[in-house]
């Protein structure tokens, strides 16, 4: 019963993450970058343990990650509240190993890690319930 | 400067203990040993050295009322030390563990004492007049990891628990004939648990909780998470209110209490952390205690200091980044309000850390701290 559940959930979420898939493209044609990342970054991470959502969800958020350019550009309009998911998002990318991604996710922690401080750091380290 | 004494007494304190009158300090210089330091004529001089466990301890508490030091230690014992004469005679009290004991609390009657141990049980110690001897009774259910710290409600019943399941928990230690008929209700909880009952699990922490205490009315709580967050709560029963605050910098190890209003946190950044509430409530961070640490805003990027951090703390002091080069240098993990006596508020504590230093502080020159005392 409990895995039936599981696997309706997991349905509904890989929908909800399309449809924000979808809404990131049109957000990224527009050139608004920092709205596509909000958009990608909420309801993260997504409340299930089913990797396959959580995969799903990365590759919406990886998108919008490497469509960042000027990061003290997207500082100035993301608000705080996104940023314990964001440097949570920023550690997946680093532990991928691809250059590009490891670029991008290592020029945005420096800033983020200067705005946020290391106790943004602690947060997305050692929360091993919440994992994205 | 807040800090009105500092002292070197080892390389590293694990914790440390006031004597009642504060004449005295003890405190575990990271051995198996406990030693005793009195103040004679503005030197501190080491009087006793207490000889008996087999490992490092990890808590010692002095009692207010009847001049007793209970330690505990990795070696799962725990000691009852009674001063006779110029000696220090110790009882072993049979704690029944089987990994080792992390912290101790006596309770403010000083008729028990609680133990918080790796084996994922508290151990509540009472006195058996007849026998002679320290009982222990433990409570074996809920925690699904090591105790690391326990805290007594001023009713003398009530425990708050914090643990490495990231929970932090509220029992009843009722013990029939120790505590004298049913304790008056007060606070939030009910106190008409038995033994052993869990009155509230707060699960607000997804990693390890640490320093868990009541505020001097009991009726809230803070405790801090390994996640640089600390948490308040309110109306500990059915229906606690909670409050997590974020923090900025490295996470904290201990907190304490000053008044209903005012919050002191210890931890890793080596320099204590001033919450307080506002007339609403709402707890926030208001400043570092310790002036000295300016905002960082030396060339170095927080992520080089980071790397400074990982690769050692020989680092810390000697370097040019005199931003964290405070009263403290290393990870502060122990901190013990000193109150003057009973009717004056409290405004003096003390902390030690891995440094070996022992500092004491006093808030009364902290003017724009004063309103909440």
């Amino acid at each position: 019963m409990g895995e039936h559940v599981e696997a309706d959930n997991a349905e509904a979420i890989i929908t909800r993450i399309e449809h924000k898939s979808r809404k990131i493209e049109s957000l990224l044609k527009q050139y608004k970058p920092v709205e596509a990342l909000k958009t990608a970054l909420e309801g993260s991470p997504p409340k299930t343990r089913d990797e396959r959502c959580k995969s799903a969800n990365w590759i919406v958020v990886h998108r919008a990650l490497m469509a960042i350019k000027d990061v003290d550009l997207m500082f100035s309009s993301l608000d705080p509240e996104y940023y314990d998911i964001l440097m949570k998002y920023l550690y997946r990318g680093l532990s991928t190993g691809d250059r590009p991604t490891c670029d991008q996710c290592l020029r945005i922690h420096e800033k983020l890690t200067q705005r946020a401080g290391l106790g943004c750091i602690l947060r997305a380290l050692s929360d091993t319930v919440n994992t994205v | 400067m807040a800090a009105i004494a500092v002292h070197q007494f080892a390389d590293c304190i694990t914790c440390h203990a006031w004597s009642p009158d504060q004449s005295m300090v003890a405190l575990c210089p990271n051995t198996n040993e406990v030693h005793i330091y009195k103040l004679v004529e503005e030197n501190w001089e080491r009087i006793h050295v207490l000889q008996k466990h087999d490992q490092i301890i990890v808590g010692i508490d002095w009692s207010k009322s009847s001049n007793r030091i209970v330690t505990v230690s990795h070696d799962r014992n725990s000691y009852v030390w009674n001063e006779e004469g110029s000696a220090w005679v110790p009882t072993l009290v049979i704690l029944r563990l089987n990994r080792a004991a992390l912290c101790v609390q006596w309770s403010p009657k000083g008729n028990k004492f609680a133990v918080g141990s790796g084996a994922k049980t508290v151990c509540i110690c009472y006195y058996e007049q007849e026998n002679n001897w320290w009982v222990s009774k433990l409570i074996r259910k809920r925690h699904d990891s090591s105790v690391t710290s326990v805290a007594w409600h001023p009713n003398n019943v009530l425990i708050a628990t914090t643990s490495t399941d990231g929970k932090c928990r509220v029992f009843s230690t009722f013990i029939k004939g120790v505590d004298a008929g049913k304790p008056k209700k007060s606070g939030g909880g009910s106190l008409d648990a038995k033994f052993g009952e869990q009155i509230v699990q707060l699960d607000l922490s997804f990693c390890w909780a640490f320093g868990v205490k009541w505020s001097p009315s009991g009726n809230s709580l803070a405790y801090v998470g390994h996640n640089s967050m600390i948490y308040f709560v309110d109306q500990i029963g059915p229906s606690p209110l909670a409050q997590s605050v974020v923090l900025r910098d490295l996470p904290l190890r201990d907190v304490m209490f000053v008044s209903e209003k005012l919050v002191i946190g210890v931890g890793f950044d080596c320099n204590p952390m001033v919450f307080a509430a506002d007339g609403t409530g709402l707890w926030s961070f208001v400043r570092f205690l310790d002036e000295k640490k300016a905002a960082s805003s030396s060339g170095r990027s927080q992520f080089t200091e980071a790397f400074g951090k990982f690769y050692g703390s020989s680092k810390q002091g000697t370097s040019n980044d005199k931003s964290r080069a405070g009263v403290h240098d290393n990870c502060i993990n122990c901190i013990v309000p000193m109150k003057e006596s009973e009717s004056t508020k409290m405004t003096s504590f003390s902390t030690s850390g891995l440094d070996g230093k022992m500092v004491i502080w006093d808030l009364k020159n902290q003017e724009d701290l004063l309103e909440y005392l």
